[in-house]
């Protein structure tokens, strides 16, 4: 795969991403906040989010006042799936735009995840299975410590750590995650545990035994799942990008030479599957922005993938400064 | 007070859809996901209440129930009803003249 047609892909993709912001934007009216966070990561990624500070900060806007967000921007009840997405954004984004007001978003954020945990260790969301729930948040506070955020920095290690157990403990002996209701084939759950784990495991400095091993088995399993012509879960579009983008990171740290020709022949379909423009869920389906913003996001990450820094692709995942 | 009234559309040929087969179709500008469960037919909407995902191509199970593709959530084919926040919506189905026709 060459270089100058990925570069060509991101320019055409995001121009179409741009066309379309009248479908993302919160500065456009009401909004899907989690189509919304997609778009602000498509932003960060293409580095272009110092020319969209309305958008972080109508984010901000529609906060609410228990420091989470809802599913819907014109919502008042707050989720933790959606919320730990929207806060993982800001915090990410206000390393480029330094906003006050996104800095003390991020903080109620904060006190909204402390608040909502449960006693295991989970976070819980109805919309979403409790594993994949709980890896959000994991996630948002793997960068809040990356970035040296100082705000409750003890209960964040506390909370942080359970979390991490909690993944860690619920992990099949073959190296999956599975959620009998929501994630029979342990695919997507087990592609968003790696790369939380295993970062969590960086940022923890190993106080958690075992996660590298568990995350070295979960890529395997992901390996093994992937079919013949580069996708995972019967050309599921979606879980196909996000074994492929979460394969990146975790092979990188892992070290794993291996990983590249898996991350390259499901990078090749994705691209044999895009439609003029964007993506669909599945092969020969419209497109939509959410996918759309999945696939410009694979893209960005596979060139940073790509790149002589081995770091590069790590920090697009917001851990290395 | 009105009463909304039910307009039967065709569907497909009843042919189309075999026991244990699967049929998208499009009326209007709604797709309809189609269910032959041994010789029920049922009718649902292709857009899961979640994130959109196509139901057509859900898992099945025994119960009746049709799992999304994306994310998971289950919804009762013959009342689109779920455990999760949000329902999805069914139609009625009739059979007529080798026709299977659709209530909107």
């Amino acid at each position: 795969m060459q270089q100058e047609q990925i570069t060509q892909l991101i320019r055409d993709e995001y121009a179409f991403f741009l066309r379309e912001r009248s479908g993302w934007s919160l500065t456009a009216g009401p909004q899907d906040l989690e189509l919304v966070a997609h778009a602000l990561r498509v932003l960060l990624h293409a580095r272009t989010a110092p020319d969209f500070l309305a958008d972080y900060l109508a984010l901000v806007d529609c906060q609410n006042t228990d420091g989470g967000w809802s599913p819907f921007s014109a919502e008042q009840e707050s989720t933790v799936w959606v919320s730990a997405f929207c806060s993982l954004m800001l915090i990410r984004g206000n390393r480029m735009l330094g906003h006050e007001r996104l800095t003390q978003s991020v903080r109620r954020a904060i006190d909204y995840f402390l608040a909502t945990q449960h006693p295991d260790g989970r976070w819980v969301d109805p919309r979403w299975a409790d594993l994949d729930t709980t890896s959000h948040p994991v996630s948002f506070f793997n960068v809040v410590m990356a970035l040296g955020e100082p705000y409750r920095r003890p209960d964040i290690q506390r909370a942080w750590e359970q979390g991490v157990r909690f993944i860690i403990d619920h992990q099949s002996s073959d190296g999956g995650w599975y959620d009998n209701e929501f994630h029979p084939s342990g695919v997507e759950i087990t592609a968003h545990l790696i790369q939380d784990a295993l970062i969590a495991d960086l940022v923890i400095e190993n106080r958690v035994r075992g996660i590298r091993d568990a995350c070295a088995k979960g890529a395997a399993k992901l390996y093994e799942l992937q079919a013949a012509d580069g996708s995972w879960d019967d050309e599921n579009v979606d879980h196909t990008m996000d074994c492929t983008r979460s394969l990146m990171v975790v092979t990188r740290v892992l070290g794993d030479d291996h990983g590249r020709e898996i991350i390259t022949r499901g990078l090749q379909w994705i691209i044999n599957v895009k439609n003029p423009q964007g993506w669909g869920d599945f092969p020969g389906m419209e497109s939509n922005l959410e996918r759309t913003c999945d696939g410009l996001d694979t893209l960005l990450k596979y060139q940073a993938y790509c790149s002589t820094d081995p770091l590069a692709v790590v920090r697009f995942w917001g851990y290395v400064p | 007070m009105f009463l909304k009234s039910t307009r039967w559309v065709v569907a497909c040929r009843f042919e189309d859809l075999p026991p244990g087969g699967r049929k998208l179709v499009k009326i209007d500008t709604t797709e309809v996901a189609l269910f032959n469960l041994n010789g029920v037919i049922y009718a649902i909407k292709n857009r899961c209440p979640h994130r959109g995902g196509p139901l057509i191509r859900g898992v099945l199970d025994a119960a009746g129930g049709i799992k999304c593709p994306l994310h998971g959530w289950r919804f009762d084919l013959r009342d689109g009803s779920s455990q999760r926040p949000a329902c999805a919506t069914t139609y009625s189905v009739k059979a007529e003249g080798g026709f299977l026709y659709l209530a909107v």
